[in-house]
């Protein structure tokens, strides 16, 4: 029995998420399992080691052999050193001297040469939820674990942010321009149901938009996008897409309040994580939602998202499964299910571009 | 019991095969298909791999999983399978950096030895490499490699300039954390294989090869493509996903499926005496395997692919190359989405005529660029036929879901036909569920089961193609066919670019009399063949289209086209191109111009089910401008 694709779209469930420091960094978590975390709580800090600069010490000290250069090392390899701090000398206040040409961690001396690594950014990796640590890993982050709605998207722009939720204006993104409380908008989350275009995204980063779910994007924008501070998310695709109105209303019930919008990347090269977005909520003693079902094979009853034209973003429920593969319109011949949509209609459509929503 | 397994984990498909012994060889008993599950939502290929032993369990009636879900793979628990072998295209490639003395000799080498696994060369290192220490450390350490291979110097060669090329790396090694670390693979001169074990044994894992350029004139590749194997399965062992568990189920690790293709392929091609080509067309990652002259060729493309890599395929060829096998006009911005779209939901399918005929657009596209970045090495073993057509090759296998699991065998066939443009009388074959790299892998354990295997099973096979060269007139006589089988004799007149199918079903013979009428045509340098046949899925195809192919270049013409081959390729009634499809539209090709945007400005979509937000309707031009200047000020 075939088992689908997800993309979950919930509107009270319970969730898991790693707060993780990027692969290559080095840092610290700041929290124990079984604590509570709000939303910007720092749960890890870190950094991602950065340049390596070279200094010739012998040619400065005017050395005749590389061993000379042992006996004139002033800090421990591995400390943190700071810019014009002497790293080699025969006396640390005067003479011929090596100093640190920027701030650094010294991480090496050999061959008659310093090395110097710079101190990179301080990462602070927020919780981004309101929940419970439920597990740590030393040195990379934790997981957390939240109740409230999840939307679960196909494109964001690698950026993350926590922010009031509100609907764009009646005439659209662009008619924040014409709000005379224009500031009503800034760092917050705006909820839009039409596709992003160039000047949606001057609107975002000229007005201090916190962040955007839209159904899709001018594919032309990417780049821009990538680039700026707020967080896109994308539940549907690129190009001319309209958002599923189950999911716009869906998100509708949630304006106001705070939502985080993880817009990662999706990587080509490994389906870690979804970009989504999530709503906190509340949950009442002993009311612990069920998580996203997964792990199962489709059935009768499954709610799915179709995924490919002529109906992508619509939402259904499979009706009935075939057992054999079905020609479709084009000529193709699929496994597939009988799908009741939201409008009435049914429709036939190949299980690959099924995605259960999870409930 | 002597079952044995063998799995392969492509970027969206886990696909199982059970191998036994009936009558005293090894045969195919079952097979099948599940979705790959490294990824969300549950990042282990184990569930997948379950899935689809669990499917092979319910129609064998074996239990190949015990009650906790562990898979029965034991040489001595009785009624569990012997072996399993496994082979894995999914995942990240391997971040290489490639060391060598000379880019033209020992870098020329390193790289086809990596030619045969999935690796990305992120960074290369050579005696003509200008840059400081200082810039080749911060290479290194910012381009975060996996594998660094060293190659050069020949056999009782150059020592000092290696080992000189060496320390940067060392170095780097020694400064990076451990898990970051690199593994390092030496293949250059074996008299420094010790100190380079010595250099570098403390910091990181080291596997030793023979030296890949012996000698200025002989190249060895066998070795360090096996220890390039090894090396590609510690990899996925560290990289999660629950590769290494399933690993330490097999005997040899989990190899890549494109070395399994390159084994069999040797294999079937040294077998049957002729050259032997098969191409795999995944979601993130392509390969072409031929043999050919006696020699092994393999092209793997991290960038050609019809999912994961879809858009990074429309980058790589270019759009003229998708749009010349369209038979509509398209804008950019519609085909540049189209592939970020199916990047963004590789395992989708194409549900409407138009998507299909984009998805297929992509797949002749992928296939024209393998062919092409394998031709100039076809070249050093064989004159190459004039032009871009493709050597003589029998058989044609074809793999990945796109071109094998259209439901069609004669939409597949004709897709090979189309993509590839053989000459002559050719087998096509297809495999659909990884037969070939499962049992390529088998192959290092047990060659036994993988010969026997593929000698009576296996390969679905679509039928023969008869394809004519040559440039045969349109709509003029061009074949007259007669086929005569137990049942009928039929006789046919093919006129010059259509193609006509005859279908004779697999296990059936023919006796099969083809005579070119066409001008400057033949089959295989032949204008008369008479032979005995088997069919195939689809049938007999004899393609009077010539080559190479003469797609038109007007839209409305190659929709003409497009439209009659996929009828007669699949026996079907042709389904004409919608007229709106064939109206070049003015708009199309400004898509990306500056200014279009402003064309956007107001354009709206309502949510999908209902008309949710007003429609806008566009403002001319000068106003919009002005309207953002507003904005904007």
């Amino acid at each position: 029995m075939p088992y689908p694709e997800h993309r979950h779209m919930l509107a009270w469930t319970t969730v898991r998420r790693e707060r993780m420091l990027p692969e290559t960094a080095v840092g610290v978590t700041n929290v124990v399992r079984g604590k509570t975390v709000n939303l910007r709580d720092v749960v890890a800090r870190g950094s991602v080691p950065s340049r390596f600069l070279f200094i010739d010490a012998m040619d400065v000290l005017r050395l005749r052999t590389p061993d000379e250069l042992d006996s004139l090392i002033i800090p421990e390899i591995g400390e943190e050193v700071v810019e014009g701090q002497v790293l080699a000398g025969r006396r640390p206040d005067k003479g011929r001297r090596v100093f640190s040409p920027v701030n650094g961690i010294f991480v090496y001396a050999g061959e008659g040469r310093l090395i110097v690594q710079e101190t990179p950014d301080v990462i602070d990796m927020e919780a981004g939820l309101v929940g419970n640590v439920v597990d740590v890993y030393p040195n990379r982050g934790v997981v957390i674990e939240a109740y409230g709605a999840l939307v679960q998207g196909v494109w964001g722009n690698g950026k993350r942010v926590i922010g009031a939720l509100r609907r764009e204006p009646e005439d659209g993104l662009e008619g924040v321009f014409d709000e005379s409380l224009e500031q009503r908008y800034s760092g917050t989350v705006l909820l839009t149901g039409r596709s992003l275009k160039a000047i949606s995204l001057s609107v975002i980063e000229n007005q201090g938009i916190g962040g955007v779910i839209a159904p899709s994007m001018d594919p032309t924008l990417i780049e821009q996008a990538r680039h700026m501070q707020a967080a896109i998310l994308l539940t549907e695709g690129f190009g001319d897409m309209s958002m599923s109105s189950r999911l716009y209303t869906m998100l509708e019930e949630f304006v106001e309040r705070q939502v985080t919008i993880d817009a990662i990347q999706p990587d080509r090269w490994e389906d870690v994580r979804r970009p989504e977005a999530f709503i906190n909520l509340p949950a009442r003693s002993g009311d612990r939602p069920p998580p996203p079902r997964v792990g199962r094979p489709f059935r009768v009853g499954d709610q799915v998202r179709l995924t490919r034209a002529p109906r992508a973003g619509s939402v259904g429920e499979i009706t009935n499964l075939p057992k054999t593969p079905q020609l479709i319109d084009n000529g193709l011949r699929v496994l597939c299910a009988q799908i009741a949509l939201v409008t009435g209609e049914s429709a036939l459509v190949p299980l690959a571009n099924l995605e259960v929503l999870g409930k | 019991m002597s079952a044995i397994l063998a799995a392969d984990f492509g970027s969206i498909h886990t696909r199982l095969i059970l191998l036994d012994v009936v009558d005293g060889g090894y045969r195919l008993i079952a097979q099948a298909q599940a979705r790959t599950t490294a990824g969300f939502p549950y990042h282990d290929v184990g569930v997948g791999l379950r899935h689809s032993l669990q499917e092979i369990s319910d129609v064998t009636g074996r239990k190949l999983l015990d009650d906790q879900g562990k898979i029965l793979v034991s040489a001595e628990m009785p009624g569990s399978v012997q072996e399993l072998a496994a082979t894995a295209s999914a995942g990240r490639p391997l971040r290489t950096i490639l060391v060598g003395l000379v880019p033209e000799i020992s870098i020329a080498s390193g790289l086809r030895a990596a030619a045969g696994t999935y690796v990305q060369i992120v960074e290369t290192f050579s005696l003509s490499d200008t840059r400081t220490e200082e810039e080749k450390l911060n290479a290194i350490v910012s381009s975060s490699p996996d594998l660094v291979l060293i190659t050069g110097g020949t056999e009782h060669g150059a020592r000092e300039p290696l080992l000189e090329l060496a320390q940067v790396i060392h170095l780097a090694l020694r400064l990076l954390e451990r898990p970051r670390r690199p593994v390092i693979l030496y293949a250059g001169n074996s008299a420094i294989a010790p100190q380079i074990r010595e250099m570098f044994g403390d910091l990181t894992k080291v596997f030793v090869a023979p030296n890949v350029r012996p000698s200025l004139e002989d190249e060895n590749l066998d070795g360090a493509q096996l220890q390039l194997g090894l090396a590609f399965d510690a990899f996925k062992d560290n990289r999660g996903g629950g590769y290494e568990a399933v690993g330490k189920l097999t005997r040899v690790g989990i190899l890549p499926t494109a070395q399994g293709y390159n084994l069999m392929v040797e294999y079937l091609g040294k077998a049957l005496g002729q050259n032997a080509l098969a191409v795999d067309v995944g979601s993130a990652v392509s390969s072409l395997s031929t043999y050919i002259g006696g020699d092994v060729f393999t092209t793997i493309r991290t960038d050609i692919g019809q999912g994961h890599s879809a858009y990074d395929l429309l980058l790589t060829v270019g759009q003229e190359a998708i749009r010349r096998w369209l038979p509509f006009y398209i804008t950019d911005e519609e085909l540049v989405s189209y592939a970020h779209n199916k990047s963004l939901r590789p395992s989708t399918i194409p549900e409407t005529l138009r998507d299909l005929y984009l998805e297929h657009a992509f797949l002749r596209a992928g296939i024209q660029e393998l062919v092409a970045a394998t031709r100039p090495a076809w070249e050093k073993v064989i004159q190459l036929p004039p032009g871009d057509s493709l050597p003589a090759f029998d058989p044609l296998i074809g793999a990945g879901a796109t071109l094998t699991q259209t439901g069609s065998s004669g939409m597949t066939a004709m897709l090979m036909l189309d993509a590839l443009q053989p000459h002559g009388m050719i087998t096509l074959q297809t495999d659909p569920y990884g037969l070939l790299p499962a049992l390529g892998a088998l192959a290092h354990s047990r060659p036994d089961a993988a010969v026997q295997t593929i000698e009576e099973s296996g390969l679905e096979r679509l039928g023969v193609a008869f394809c004519l060269s040559g440039q045969p007139r349109a709509e003029r006589p061009a074949l007259d066919v007669k086929i005569i089988t137990d049942d009928e004799q039929v006789e046919q007149r093919i006129d010059g670019g259509h193609l006509w199918v005859y279908p004779l079903s697999i296990g059936n013979e023919a006796e099969v009399e083809v005579r070119v009428l066409a001008r400057g045509s033949s089959i295989g340098d032949r204008r008369r063949i008479k032979t005995r046949v088997e069919g195939g899925a689809a049938g007999l195809i004899f393609d009077a289209r010539g080559r190479l192919l003469p797609l038109a270049d007007d839209v409305r013409r190659r929709a003409m086209q497009m439209s009659t081959w996929l009828a007669e390729a699949t026996r079907s009634t042709p389904r004409d191109i919608p007229e709106s499809w064939l109206q070049a539209p003015d708009a199309a090709r400004v898509a990306i111009r500056p200014g279009r945007k402003l064309r956007q400005l107001g354009e709206s979509a309502a949510p999908a089910d209902e008309s949710r937000l007003d429609e806008v309707v566009n403002k001319p031009e000068e106003q919009e401008a002005e309207s953002i200047r507003n904005a904007l000020s």
